[in-house]
């Protein structure tokens, strides 16, 4: 009779197949193979450039600019390094105001598509069908050269209002002025913003306790309206507005943007917006359209149904892609180099042009992106997360 | 006996009563919006019959094949002739194979008439006939008759062949497809640096989706691979490539690229830009295979294992082929993607459609007269034919196999 | 059988194609590279030959322009044509015999110190202004200039701006990656002129930006601004509309360029450009050419590679020793003609440019072409 230990002892295979062995032996290759890739390229990469007289290091960032940037402290004599900060920054203009003005438009359209006015559907069905199929580069070229120079000239800008000044080289309006005082006034209103987030959640918490209207927006926004005039009277109207004017072939006060600047904003704007639109179509479309009757059922208007069955639930469907389409976005915004806004892109293509080492300022430029686009992702990912865990 | 009630149709009053006028501010919308259309379609009108088109006109071979050496002209139509050939062929096999598919399951096949096809295709028509009214001999008119002609006879010829001859169909589109390239490849002076224009921005499409696809395949099975090293490698590959704009790669390949090889193996310009997008399209067409993956349930592969079939054989006969069926749509959505992405490489200084219309502006007859407007709108037209056309087809491809559906 | 492996077969085929493609494109010229094929690491800046190179391919790799009217354009047909463009034809003339055996490859201004050094182009002749940066550190070597050009600005004639100085709280339009932008900042920040640059990246955009007012100021290379003055189209006032300020901010010769490391290569070019000029100094045009064949001058019937008949009754024709045949200027001046008849076809009064000889005048009339003696 055989010993149950005769049995149960396992034999391992040959180590050529045994699947253990095997993994590790792959993986072991695989970054073998890789590191040799690497330092194939690396090698051949010191020994390009140093015959070609170009240096490997990043001790270039300390060369002087050559040339000065549109509409910013930046001249020739800074170095390559605040350039490229400055470029950052315009960029980060661009994202900044673009991703809400993008999502308003695109939502407004994707639900006008679905509207049961005709001409409506219509109309909005025809701004995505036609500004969808169209490359980016040739909208934002297109807008600029049609839209935007279209305007009036830099010298003889129109002033619609006195608040204004619109010429295709700078589009001007007006602005709170900083004088004394302006510093705490908005510290103090941003302290109220916070409390007002507080204030928020409270009177969520008690409407789902005891059922009592909320009213969370008008105590929200009626804390920081009430601390911004007390702190306005007190500080001794710290604030006044200042209106662009024109003089000397210059637009003085108030915000100003360059025509690029709006260029850019406008072209990319529509052209997000109308993928966004097909998205929050799909979206709502997607939502059972039993809810929608039982709205119905309800006695709802067609408003309170799409405000509070609708679009709540079509949103969670529709934040993983608009995600993406924020980040397209963004990317997009390196197309500038097409109509002379001084983004970051810009301004490396210029510094490779002066002869500046070109690996490194590109390695530089996909970083910067990369590190924007895991930015954004981060956060709105922690958004799509919070909307999940919601509905349960 | 009881009575079927069917609604009255509606009278246009009655139509636009209930579609335009239904509520006061649908009214006010409805009127607001109308004045606005035909204020746009009246301005519309006037500048489409009103204005110049001899920029065009004189400048089409410039649009469509850049400074493509004019005594070899003949080679580009030929070239679009097979294509047309090629898609014919193509478009029937796949009906072919389609209708003994629909056969075998007892499920209707629906042959699309030339009217429906048509129906379906009418942009593309529509900027062919405007081409040509553009032209001013008679070769392009021959050239398109016969595209199209020869492009539909073979389809409505060929698509009821017997299923022995399908897998000669596609060998005889792959044929004709790769002819149609060689036709403007080989014996030309320059090879393919000699293309410009429309041109390029189609072979670049093409051309990067098709080569990317097998290295955006393999990152997409190295990403799911129980591997942790080759998972990692997958992954970071393809989340950095994602997270940079095209532009960043094309500049990459244009300047530095020359640095990371020897001099033997350095390319020209052409393949430099080729190569960085297909490092970047390697990325997105490894996402969407990954979407096509996760759509195979796993019972697919657990019946594979129980036939005790080894882990790659699985993947290949199951797996595989259900995956890639599912990204279809997907991918073509990512062509579409690529196509309008190409207008990049005017920025690097390949002479494409869109700098054709940036410099046909410095003309000595040109200069001046401001008519970009006309030439970034016909670029436009070209790219939003094609694009159009391709999502459409996609759509209904996404509706045939049932893919979405909930 | 065949749907499984079709997508195998794919792309089988599609490699193939592109093999094909390589391999076919050796008559073109350009660096496709291929298996065995050394033609363009033979030019690289090892040192190898580029002389011998050019004349095995059989084609001249010349870098140009295709949007600078008069310098290197490329007209409806698809054809380049220009003041640059008919001294890589005059390159092929002289090395290889043949003006037409030329491959033009477009560059933008950012690219085209890339494509010298990594071997794509032979020679780059596209209005490249020779700087000490560019000598040095673009492992480029300038050759003889062949027009002195210099930077200027153009503004509207109604805009009220008479010199540079005036120029305060403008906008100027640049075109990018070239030195025009770094003069351009040197030039006002020195002046202390605040001003806002847009730097376009092509000419088409700017000229687009300038008419629209967007930009008050235009500064570029006076001969490129000349030449878009006298295009000006009547309807936006015609060339009177618009001022070329007198102010040059900077010297801008333009010249052919090669790569560090061919010293044989460099001469040959640099001798081409001497001879179109010597030929104009001695009074050879492309008409008269051929009928050199008594003429008493030594000098003539050196430069022309004619048989000089020494006092002791022998033979012998001139050699440098530069590489080339004698009788290659011959092949020059009929191809292209001597350096006054290039001016005039591309950069002369009857053209759009309408630009007149001023410095790029022979010594002997007051301008700064001298050309070493040719002996």
């Amino acid at each position: 009779m055989t010993s149950v230990s005769e049995t149960t002892e396992r034999t391992r295979p040959p180590f050529w197949r045994d699947l253990a062995v095997l993994r590790v032996a792959a993986q072991v290759a695989a970054v073998v193979l890789a590191a040799l890739v690497l330092v194939y390229l690396g090698n051949n990469l010191v020994t390009n450039t140093r015959a070609q007289g170009i240096t490997l290091g990043f001790d270039f960032l300390d060369q002087p600019l050559g040339v000065d940037i549109q509409l910013s402290p930046i001249t020739a004599s800074n170095t390559i390094l605040q350039g490229l900060i400055r470029g950052w920054i315009n960029t980060l203009a661009l994202v900044i105001v673009g991703l809400p003005l993008l999502t308003v438009l695109g939502v407004v359209v994707g639900v006008a598509r679905l509207s049961s006015n005709w001409l409506v559907a219509k109309l909005a069905a025809l701004y995505v069908e036609i500004v969808r199929n169209i490359p980016p580069l040739l909208i934002i070229l297109f807008v600029h050269n049609v839209v935007i120079l279209g305007l009036p000239p830099k010298n003889e800008p129109a002033s619609p209002l006195g608040w204004f000044s619109i010429s295709n080289f700078v589009i001007a309006g007006p602005w709170f002025d900083a004088s004394d005082g302006a510093g705490a006034f908005w510290t103090a209103v941003a302290v109220a913003a916070v409390a007002a987030v507080f204030v928020w959640r409270r009177r969520t918490k008690v409407n789902e306790a005891t059922g009592e209207p909320h009213h969370r927006v008008a105590y929200s926004l009626g804390l920081v309206v009430l601390v911004g005039v007390i702190a306005f009277f007190v500080l001794g109207r710290p604030l006044s507005w200042s209106l662009p004017v024109f003089k000397d072939r210059l637009v003085t006060g108030g915000i100003q943007g360059l025509g690029q600047y709006f260029s850019m904003l406008l072209a990319l704007v529509v052209y997000t917006a109308s993928h966004v639109a097909e998205i929050v179509r799909g979206s709502i479309q997607a939502v059972p359209k039993g809810q929608s009757e039982a709205a119905n059922a309800l006695a709802l208007s067609g408003f309170q149904r799409l405000r509070f069955v609708t679009l709540p639930q079509a949103a969670r469907i529709a934040v993983p892609p608009i995600i993406s389409q924020y980040l397209n976005y963004t990317k997009n915004t390196s197309l500038a180099i097409g109509v002379a806004y001084a983004e970051v892109t810009l301004i490396a293509f210029q510094a490779i042009g002066n002869g500046q080492p070109a690996p490194q300022l590109i390695l530089l430029l996909m970083v910067g992106y990369l590190i924007f686009s895991l930015t954004i992702s981060f956060v709105l990912n922690i958004v799509n997360r919070r909307m999940q865990l919601v509905s349960r | 006996m009881t009575e079927t009630w069917t609604a009255p149709k509606a009278t246009a009053a009655e139509w636009a009563r209930r579609n335009l006028f239904n509520r006061w501010y649908n009214s006010a919308l409805t009127v607001v919006l109308g004045v606005f259309l035909a204020w746009l379609a009246y301005k519309l009108v006037v500048v489409l019959f009103g204005i110049d088109y001899e920029i065009i006109r004189r400048n089409l071979l410039l649009f469509m094949v850049g400074e493509f050496p004019r005594d070899q002209i003949e080679r580009p139509f030929i070239s679009t002739i097979l294509f047309g050939l090629a898609f014919g062929l193509g478009a029937a096999t796949a009906a072919a194979s389609a209708r003994h598919a629909a056969a075998e399951a007892d499920l209707a096949y629906a042959a699309p008439t030339p009217r429906m096809l048509v129906r379906r295709f009418w942009p593309l028509l529509a900027l062919v006939a405007a081409l040509l009214a553009f032209t001013r001999t008679v070769m392009p008119t021959v050239m398109a008759l016969s595209t199209i002609l020869g492009g539909a006879a073979l389809y409505f010829g060929a698509r009821g062949m017997p299923r022995s001859m399908v897998r000669w169909g596609w060998m005889g589109t792959l044929v004709l497809g790769i002819a149609a390239f060689a036709v403007i490849i080989v014996g030309v002076d320059g090879g393919w640096n000699a293309w410009g224009g429309f041109q390029i921005n189609i072979f670049l499409a093409i051309a990067g989706i098709v080569i990317a696809f097998p290295f955006g395949l393999l990152l997409a099975l190295g990403r799911r691979s129980s591997l942790p090293v080759v998972r990692y490698l997958s992954v970071t590959y393809i989340e950095f490539i994602r997270g940079v704009p095209l532009i960043t790669l094309l500049l990459m390949g244009v300047f530095a690229l020359g640095f990371f090889l020897p001099e033997a193996l350095r390319p020209g310009p052409a393949i430099r830009v080729l190569i960085a997008i297909v490092m970047f399209e390697a990325a997105y067409v490894a996402e969407v295979v990954r979407g096509g993956l996760q759509a195979v349930p796993k019972g697919q592969l657990e019946a594979g294992q129980a036939l005790g079939l080894p882990a790659w054989k699985t993947t290949r006969l199951i797996i595989l082929p259900q995956a890639l069926r599912a990204t279809i749509p997907a991918m073509v959505g990512q062509f579409i993607s690529l196509y309008k992405d190409t207008t990049l490489v005017n920025l690097v200084g390949m002479f494409d459609v869109l700098e054709v219309a940036l410099v046909v502006n410095s003309q000595s007859d040109f200069i001046g007269k401001r008519l970009f407007f006309l030439t970034l709108a016909f670029a436009g037209v070209l790219f939003w034919v094609g694009s159009y056309t391709m999502s459409r087809e996609a759509q209904r491809l996404e509706k045939k196999l049932g893919i979405g559906e909930r | 059988m065949f749907k499984r492996h079709g997508r195998a077969v794919a792309l089988l085929a599609a490699l193939t194609l592109i093999l094909a493609a390589c391999t076919s494109s050796d008559d073109g010229g350009s660096s496709e590279t291929t298996a065995g094929e050394t033609e363009t690491t033979a030019a690289a800046s090892s040192g190898g030959s580029v002389l011998a190179a050019v004349q095995d391919r059989g084609k001249l790799n010349c870098g140009v322009n295709n949007g600078v009217p008069g310098f290197g354009f490329v007209d409806e047909s698809g054809e380049h044509v220009g003041f640059d463009i008919d001294y890589c034809k005059a390159v092929a003339a002289a090395v290889l015999g043949d003006a037409d055996a030329v491959e033009y490859v477009d560059l933008d201004a950012q690219q085209r110190f890339t494509a010298l050094q990594s071997g794509e182009i032979d020679v780059l002749i596209r209005n490249t202004t020779w700087t000490a940066t560019r000598d040095g550190s673009e492992g480029a070597t300038f050759l003889h200039t062949t027009f002195y050009d210099g930077q200027g600005m153009m503004v509207k004639a109604d805009a009220g701006i008479a010199s540079l100085d005036d120029m305060a709280n403008t906008s100027v339009c640049v075109q990018s990656g070239t030195t025009t932008e770094l003069n351009l900042a040197s030039r006002f920040d020195e002046g202390g002129i605040p001003y806002t640059p847009l730097t376009f990246a092509e000419n088409p955009q700017i000229q687009e930006a300038f008419i629209a007012g967007q930009c008050e100021g235009w500064t570029s290379d006076k001969s490129q601004l000349a030449g878009l003055r006298s295009n000006w189209p009547e309807d936006q006032g015609g060339p009177e509309a618009l001022v070329i300020l007198d102010e040059t901010f900077s010297k801008e010769p333009l010249g052919p360029v090669v790569r560090d490391g061919d010293s044989q290569w460099a001469q040959i070019i640099d001798w081409i450009t001497l001879a179109t000029i010597t030929a104009e100094e001695l009074g050879i045009d492309s008409s008269n050419v051929g009928s050199f064949g008594d003429t008493e001058s030594t000098e003539i019937r050196r430069l022309l590679g004619l048989e000089i008949t020494g006092d002791d009754g022998a033979t012998s024709v001139f050699d440098p020793g530069l590489g080339l045949e004698p009788g290659w200027v011959v092949d020059v001046i009929s191809a292209v003609g001597n350096y006054g008849e290039i001016f005039d076809r591309n950069l002369g009064s009857d053209t759009p440019l309408g630009l007149t000889r001023g410095v790029n005048a022979l010594w002997t009339d007051g301008g700064l072409l001298y050309a070493p003696p040719y002996r």
